[in-house]
């Protein structure tokens, strides 16, 4: 009887070492933690007029929208100088001129010739990059149905305070999509828009109007 | 006594013995939460010039409660320590309300929090944290698990 006891007082001690043990173990299981989410992928461009997304300074954290706002380019061509061949600058409706990265910039002094043009991408992991493109159709046209080749636009570039310029390049728009310009992740292009009529050829009287629209995509 | 049953004592008593002499020491915080439970990282402002800036940032505030109840009057120093969980770093900088140090700890490290006697049964405080990592991270999301230890005396 007693070596019976003996034996269980012996079991009993090494099952509370083994309890104690495991208790140990279980409590080195225990830490504060918590799930960290990555920054939300953000595109933000903006063609001429347009909002600060949220806080400004790229952080892109603005309410999800768009502002809706579609400025206009033109310009009259004087009876004198029909398709004499020297390009005309074009007038802007846009009164952007302070940057929307939103530090305050003047960007673009001349807003009534100018339309401020910026795109921004931010994204977690990857390589992968945003870019921007314009489409344009093949003429602008007016209401007797004749055409002036989109072509016959292009724009010059500029950002005073900037050291990239040229950004998005200068060019001359195709009668189709055309891409501007790539961006890496987590970057902000912006830049002003000069635009001009080549005036390359006398055209009938008339108003001719034309869109051309502006995307960023990312994959 | 069976030659066993004196190898299985001898086996318990020396994990014993090297769970108390062994530093560090692993605190059991399970009473710790942080609010809120889950943080979404925000993105950093670009900085103008800079062709490229991917930093992301996020506020958590933390109610620490350490079960110091096996080490009281012991003397030692309590480290926060947050383990790697992927190739890009996390950097956490907290403030707290003086039980605990300030300090800042980037993964694959351990911060100092506490040095001297354990003053009781439980250390609490509460930190404001701040985490900031960069935007190259191999998942949309992560777990951070962070945790006490002690460097007893």
């Amino acid at each position: 009887m007693k070596r019976t006891h003996r034996r269980s007082t012996a079991r009993h001690l090494a099952s509370a070492c083994l309890a104690l043990l495991c208790v140990a173990e279980m409590a080195a299981a225990h830490a504060w933690s918590l799930t960290v989410i990555a920054g939300s992928r953000r595109l933000f461009l903006h063609v001429g007029n347009g909002t600060v997304s949220g806080t400004g300074g790229g952080e892109l954290n603005g309410a999800l929208g768009t502002n809706g706002i579609v400025n206009t380019v033109q310009v009259s061509v004087p009876v004198a100088q029909l398709g004499n061949g020297t390009a005309l600058a074009m007038t802007s409706n846009s009164t952007q001129n302070t940057s929307l990265w939103g530090d305050g910039n003047n960007t673009c002094p001349a807003a009534g010739s100018q339309v401020m043009v910026g795109a921004g991408f931010r994204r977690n992991s990857g390589a992968n990059s945003a870019t921007l493109s314009v489409s344009s159709p093949a003429n602008l046209t007016n209401a007797a149905g004749d055409t002036i080749p989109f072509t016959q636009i292009s724009w010059t570039v500029s950002a005073p305070g900037s050291n990239n310029v040229n950004a998005i390049p200068a060019g001359t728009f195709i009668g189709g999509t055309q891409t501007l310009a790539t961006l890496p992740g987590n970057t902000y292009y912006e830049n002003c828009h000069t635009f001009s009529y080549a005036n390359s050829a006398v055209r009938a009287a008339g108003t001719y109007t034309g869109t051309v629209t502006y995307t960023l995509t990312a994959p | 006594m069976t030659a066993c049953r004196r190898l299985l004592l001898t086996v318990l008593g020396t994990l014993v013995a090297g769970a108390v002499q062994a530093n560090p020491h692993r605190l059991d915080d399970s009473l710790s939460h942080t609010v809120p439970p889950n943080v979404q990282m925000q993105w950093l402002p670009l900085t103008r010039g800079q062709p490229s800036a991917n930093g992301m940032e996020a506020w958590v505030r933390v109610n620490i409660r350490i079960d110091t109840r096996n080490w009281i009057g012991r003397s030692g120093r309590i480290y926060m320590v947050l383990p790697h969980d992927q190739a890009s770093g996390i950097e956490a900088v907290w403030t707290t309300q003086g039980r605990l140090q300030a300090g800042r700890l980037v993964s694959g490290e351990r911060t100092l929090v506490f040095a001297g006697t354990i003053p009781g049964a439980t250390m609490e405080d509460q930190l404001q944290v701040r985490l900031r990592s960069t935007a190259d991270w191999t998942s949309s999301s992560r777990r951070l698990n962070f945790y006490f230890e002690l460097d007893a005396d």
